[in-house]
């Protein structure tokens, strides 16, 4: 395992222990950054919509070490997201306001590392799904 | 000594049964956000671990994998994908041959029969595990493997939904009953249901006449406690026109109608003494009756199907010996592994009767009714609560919760509270007891970092600290606001 997948780890783990129901609070963060995406999430129930959040996460950094799985389900993930109307820039907004989230949970334990770890991941995760 | 022994192959009447192979397994009761998985099953065949995703290179244990278990095959499936369940949370062993270790290594919190778990405990059958907000265990005994149906394959059906008669249960038991049921279906004899009420027994008799060569003719069925008393005879035998009285029309009786087909009578044991002697004949070989007022006797070629939840003491022996099949039908208690199934059954059906209920208590995926707002908790508690009426009694909870719910969840209110047995039973386990002021001193001689003070203060991990700091109204994360740290 890289130090930047132990890094990823870590802090989701200690974000999940600290608070279990931090989607709850990345949705309040991106809503209220950018009021204007809400209107992208009325598929699905806040609850439901806030569920699918987390497993989604945890699976993508459960398999963070792994290209097919990821390419796999980011393909899957980015023909969903188009259709949703997602546009380029959100991607930048969702990954401010996750970031954000996990920082506020980990509190004193949130490094300049774990901030850099999580930027680049997310950079190249969302960069694979807008290829 | 042991060269014979080791040679010896069992007579078919001395190969180890079903009962003597059940070994400790955990049945998935309750996953909050995977309804659909409840009823599978982990066989604890030795050290093993469970948490989320797939195995890890420090795993202490093989992975715990989940089985869909029908008779004669076992269908392997993911773990649940809950980001509440660490990635090694739990590591469960056998202890003997009946009770299991189990071990919290994860963040989550782990409850057993209600009781917070804060390093390991001992459990038995019918103990309850639960992963905070997560999943809900039930320890159970089952064989490694459901044997196969002596008749061959069931109708085939979803896992944990309700087969083609309308029967919920992926349990031993609920399989012994299909497999006693459809014996029953091959061999045209009359069958003795004997079961308590609300566990079935019109499914059963559905089920008997839907699996047997009859199933294309008519199932008619018929309360023998509403028969009207003083015309008994009529209405089970029939009369010609004009008997006793001239106005009557001719009435076929029930064994006329279930000629070909099945006559399904419940409560069999209300009839009187008299009336049970009076289905003596009919019920011999030939199926032989007199309508009232005709001399002639007629032939009906019927199955019956009785049923009672009264002992079978309650019967004439001569009618009971007319029975070549008793079924007993096994109560919700007798079979806890399936109690959240026809909870599930019943939430979908009260979704789709009352779109006002469906809004209020269940999520929505694309639009659609998903999985309900139910508070694992209500689980956990009906697991341990002994049901006198089974289904119905089950229905009737569900109601309570649904009708006294303050918000937008099916919930444990007060009302459903005091319905329920045993609010929490002590499972054996040493819990840390670490005073507020000895947590203040080491968040901060240790820079407040999580792991470092689990590690000084002898806690298993930093998620047993973080709860521990929680208690005590604490956290890792930020200084104290009283400024006492």
């Amino acid at each position: 395992m890289t130090t930047q997948a132990a890094l990823l780890r870590e802090t989701l783990e200690t974000t999940l222990a600290a608070d279990d129901t931090f989607p709850r609070r990345f949705y309040e963060l991106l809503f209220a950054a950018h009021p204007e995406v809400s209107s992208l999430f009325t598929r699905h129930s806040p609850g439901a919509q806030r569920k699918m959040f987390a497993q989604k996460l945890v699976a993508i950094v459960d398999h963070i070490d792994s290209p097919e799985w990821l390419d796999r389900e980011l393909g899957a993930m980015a023909r969903s997201h188009v259709s949703y109307g997602v546009t380029s820039p959100m991607y930048g907004w969702v990954g401010d306001a996750l970031i954000e989230t996990l920082r506020e949970a980990c509190g004193a334990s949130w490094s300049e590392a774990a901030d850099q770890a999580w930027r680049e991941a997310y950079a190249s995760l969302a960069a694979a799904m807008q290829r | 000594m042991s060269g014979e022994s080791e040679t010896y192959e069992p007579l078919p009447w001395e190969r180890p049964t079903a009962a003597s192979l059940a070994q400790p397994h955990i049945v998935l009761a309750w996953s909050l956000d995977e309804p659909d998985r409840v009823g599978e099953c982990i066989a604890v065949d030795g050290p093993r671990a469970l948490g989320r995703g797939a195995a890890l290179a420090d795993d202490p244990a093989p992975r715990a994998t989940p089985q869909r278990m029908r008779p004669g095959h076992n269908q392997p499936m993911p773990p649940i994908g809950n980001a509440r369940i660490g990635r090694i949370q739990l590591l469960l062993a056998p202890v003997g041959s009946e009770r299991i270790s189990v071990t919290s290594l994860g963040r989550a919190l782990v409850r057993i029969n209600g009781a917070p778990l804060e390093q390991a405990a001992i459990a038995r059958a019918g103990d309850v595990i639960e992963i905070h907000n997560a999943a809900t265990y039930l320890v159970t005994l089952r064989p490694k493997r459901l044997p196969a149906l002596r008749n061959g394959a069931f109708p085939d059906f979803e896992f944990g939904g309700a087969d083609p008669f309308g029967m919920i249960g992926e349990s031993e038991a609920a399989w012994r009953l299909r497999d006693a049921l459809q014996l029953a279906s091959t061999t045209d004899r009359h069958v003795l249901l004997l079961g308590d009420s609300g566990t079935g027994k019109e499914l059963a008799a559905r089920a008997i006449h839907g699996l047997s060569g009859r199933r294309d003719r008519s199932l008619v069925c018929r309360n023998a406690a509403t028969l009207p008393e003083g015309i008994v005879d009529a209405e089970l035998f029939g009369n010609m026109r004009g008997y006793p009285s001239s106005g009557m029309p001719e009435r076929p009786g029930l064994f006329g109608e279930a000629d070909g087909g099945t006559l399904f009578l419940d409560e069999i044991g209300e009839l009187s003494e008299r009336m049970q002697a009076h289905l003596l004949r009919v019920l011999d070989a030939g199926g032989e009756y007199q309508r009232l007022g005709e001399s002639k006797p007629r032939r009906s070629s019927f199955r019956l199907i009785a049923a009672t939840n009264r002992a079978s003491d309650a019967l004439k022996h001569d009618l009971l010996a007319r029975f070549t099949h008793r079924v007993e039908l096994p109560t919700l208690s007798e079979r806890r592994d399936d109690l959240a199934l026809p909870v599930a059954a019943q939430l979908r059906r009260i979704a789709s009767a009352h779109p006002a209920l469906a809004n209020r208590f269940f999520e929505r995926r694309t639009g659609q009714v998903a999985e309900p707002r139910l508070a694992p908790h209500v689980i956990a508690r009906l697991l341990r609560h002994e049901l006198q009426h089974n289904v119905r009694e089950l229905e009737r909870l569900l109601w309570l919760a649904i009708g006294s719910a303050p918000a937008d969840y099916i919930g444990l209110t007060p009302a459903l509270e005091a319905e329920l047995d045993d609010a929490e039973q002590a499972v054996a386990q040493p819990a840390p007891e670490i005073d507020r002021l000895t947590l203040l001193r080491a968040l901060s001689e240790h820079d407040r970092s999580p792991t470092r003070m689990a590690q000084a203060l002898g806690l298993k991990n930093r998620y047993v600290l973080i709860r521990l700091l929680k208690k005590h109204g604490l956290s890792a994360s930020e200084p104290n606001p009283g400024g006492d740290a």
